[in-house]
């Protein structure tokens, strides 16, 4: 079940990839960090974000969720990203190992069960 | 950049990340470079204080990175103690508690912006502490379970050592609660041991 989800997340970064490519150069100053849906699949619907340093975050959600709006999940990517930069500002912290904060769990813990 | 926290935007709180941030950089490398505590034990056998029968006390806990955070702290505040009188124009203590007061309420509040209050006195007026509901030292850190003994703040500890030091006071700083360790609040235990005599040579043992 969670290899799944590795794999669609994994899919999604090629998405990402396509959608900052396809700005142009001339746009690429005022690109949105929110990337919005990213594509759907059958069971789940993906959104994507990523911040000026590269960071990308993905969202999954299941398709039968109709009721999140664009908005919300808007701001669930902002508080990612501030519970994001809290993390990095540990000093404990080395950049690229996997997150094992307790704050940032619970933060994404409470945000997924709002949600849903 | 905007935090869960609302940091506000003037000068004072920018400053103040990064020195949080500094600190943070140092606490880490300190751990990684002196993994060996006995190692350091040797090293900081060889440091001299004037007051060390105090010090002999820090030396028995904590890990390498706390104690030369301490060591780090003590120098911070024999200097430091030169900036607070002159800035603050606070007249001598007359007693312990007066030095209490002056410490939350003067001297933290200048340095890191925030007003611990002073409780938990002692029934001989001697020892005291210090709560501290936020830390600024301590903002997003989170210890991993490998250093879950460090006393991240001991900086403090030794700034107040040496500080009080330098108006001739001996005292014993020592963490009773740490927020990084799972307590609610910061707690700095200060103990009142001796008035340094003036003509006690500086830098011998």
């Amino acid at each position: 079940m969670l290899i799944s989800f590795h794999y669609t997340v994994h899919t999604s970064l090629d998405v990402v990839e396509e959608k900052i490519s396809g700005v142009g150069k001339a746009l690429a100053d005022q690109r949105e960090l929110y990337l919005g849906l990213l594509y759907p699949t059958e069971d789940y619907k993906v959104y994507g974000y990523m911040t000026n340093s590269k960071v990308k975050f993905v969202i999954v959600v299941d398709s039968s969720n109709t009721s999140l709006r664009d908005n919300e999940i808007r701001s669930m990517f902002r508080k990612l990203h501030n519970s994001f930069t809290d993390v990095m500002c540990n000093p404990f912290y080395n950049p690229g190992d996997p997150i094992q904060s307790k704050a940032f769990d619970s933060i994404v813990s409470t945000m997924m069960v709002q949600a849903f | 950049m905007s935090r869960q926290s609302n940091r506000a935007t003037d000068s004072k709180k920018m400053n103040s990340e990064l020195f949080t941030l500094t600190y943070g950089a140092l606490v880490t490398q300190l751990c990684k470079d002196y993994e060996n505590d006995e190692e350091v034990n040797k090293q900081l056998d060889k440091i001299k204080f004037t007051s060390h029968v105090v010090l002999h006390r820090f030396f028995q806990e904590g890990c390498a990175a706390g104690k030369i955070t301490n060591k780090m702290g003590y120098n911070i505040g024999v200097r430091l103690i030169e900036d607070f009188l002159a800035r603050s124009s606070v007249g001598r203590c007359h007693d312990f508690r007066e030095t209490a007061d002056v410490i939350a309420k003067v001297a933290f509040k200048m340095y890191l912006g925030i007003t611990p209050s002073v409780t938990n006195w002692s029934p001989a007026g001697d020892e005291f502490s210090l709560i501290l509901e936020s830390n600024p030292l301590v903002d997003f850190v989170e210890l991993p379970d490998n250093h879950s003994n460090l006393v991240y703040s001991s900086l403090l500890c030794g700034v107040l050592r040496g500080a009080l030091e330098m108006v001739q006071m001996a005292v014993d700083v020592r963490f009773a609660q740490d927020t990084l360790r799972g307590d609610s609040v910061t707690e700095i235990r200060m103990k009142f041991i001796k008035r340094i005599e003036e003509n006690l040579p500086a830098g011998d043992e």
